[in-house]
């Protein structure tokens, strides 16, 4: 079973390699936003599951630090996509007209 | 190993996405990805101090600062959606070039430095059951090398101080976006809040055996700042009241004090007394490092207790 902690690590990191494609694509800024935030819980999920495969309880805490820090984002993205032009559009890439 | 090089393929890839990216704030994302990923890197390398710091520090604080920034950028108009890349200058490789290989000659000195004779970190290693610590790094930050942490409060405080100095008397006036109104809002807050004080107590706390400690801490309860003037429960006030004032100078006075007590009772200076001084000084850092990233993020000089 020597594999599989590293194995789901390694399928983790293709999933967010996946979900760069998406960063990059966009097309609207939620969309991105999105993804970086589902990257925080893969990120979330590989440190657990790195503090198993190396015996480092502590990267536990670093988990727990990036759900907490997740939060910050997702609600200044919330914060700065609301107060531009209200309803209209939510794509900060094109300009208010 | 297929995940070392998983990795590093892609903060390169990132990095450069960040820099070059088609739109601004794709180019954040991006950002913020990179800053995920690299706490990912530093917790396979096996360093879970360096991964907090770059999760509160890298992914978390500077994203939420560089999105306000665009925010702010985007009421004046100072975005140009078409061409944010500016144009190249004909250095531009000749830099790249040197600066690649500047970083690759400190990185070589620093890896043939492990191989020599580590007398200082033999030394660290043998005295520091006597302080009473168990993570070397909190050791090294506050007992053995710790004027060079008095100099990194200091260094905020005086970055504070310059931030004041270059913004003047309009910095007032720096919008900051309206509280979202979505009912989902105030749940969220009254459970973060309590929470992210628990954990960076906690931090501070287990710092001093485990990976943490005062600047992880302290990047905690400035995201928590962070959160609450986002979310207009705490909004910036036209001048730093006297709570702000001491809130500020508290890391570096407590250290000075205690380390000037020293002198007092005819040890040397800067010597640690005990563990009940690391964790006072710890808990002062904390406390001032927090509230001077708040304020540098809120462009404020004090804070108030609701925005208008």
């Amino acid at each position: 079973m020597n594999w599989l902690l590293p194995g789901l690590i390694l399928f983790l990191l293709v999933n967010l390699l996946a979900g760069l494609w998406r960063v990059w694509r966009g097309p609207s800024s939620a969309d991105r936003m999105m993804s970086a935030l589902l990257f925080g819980s893969t990120s979330v999920a590989v440190l657990i599951l790195m503090a198993e495969w190396q015996g480092i309880r502590a990267l536990r805490h670093v988990a727990l630090l990036v759900v907490m820090l997740a939060a910050i984002i997702a609600i200044t993205y919330v914060g700065i996509s609301g107060a531009r032009d209200k309803g209209s559009e939510t794509n900060p890439d094109r300009k208010a007209p | 190993m297929v995940i070392d090089v998983f990795l590093a393929l892609g903060l390169v890839v990132l990095a450069w996405q960040a820099l070059i990216g088609g739109s601004l704030f794709r180019g954040i994302v991006m950002f913020i990805v990179f800053g995920m990923v690299l706490t990912l890197a530093w917790a396979w390398l096996g360093s879970p101090d360096l991964a907090m710091a770059e999760a509160a520090i890298g992914a978390g604080v500077t994203g939420a600062l560089i999105m306000i920034a665009y925010w702010r950028l985007r009421r004046i108009n100072a975005v140009e959606p078409r061409d944010p890349s500016p144009a190249r200058s004909r250095l531009a490789l000749v830099i790249a070039v040197l600066a690649t290989g500047l970083v690759g000659a400190i990185g070589l000195a620093a890896v043939s430095a492990l191989t020599g004779d580590a007398t200082a970190a033999r030394v660290m290693n043998e005295t520091l059951p006597d302080t009473g610590l168990g993570n070397p790094i909190t050791g090294v930050l506050i007992v053995f090398r710790n004027l060079d942490t008095l100099l990194e409060v200091a260094v905020v405080l005086a970055a504070y101080i310059a931030a004041r100095a270059a913004l003047g008397r309009e910095s007032a006036d720096l919008p900051l976006p309206p509280a979202p109104d979505t009912p989902l809002l105030t749940p969220l807050v009254v459970t973060l809040a309590p929470l992210t004080m628990v954990v960076a107590i906690y931090l501070l706390k287990a710092g001093s055996q485990y990976p943490g400690g005062a600047f992880q801490a302290s990047a905690l309860l400035a995201a928590l700042g962070v959160l609450l003037v986002l979310t207009g429960r705490v909004g910036p006030a036209a001048a730093a009241n006297w709570l702000t004032r001491a809130g500020l100078v508290i890391g570096t006075l407590v250290f000075c004090l205690v380390g000037l007590g020293m002198l007092v009772i005819g040890a040397p200076l800067l010597a640690i007394p005990g563990i009940w001084a690391v964790y006072l000084i710890e808990a002062a850092m904390m406390i001032s490092i927090g509230l001077t990233l708040v304020l540098l993020f809120a462009g404020a000089p004090g804070l108030s207790g609701k925005r208008s």
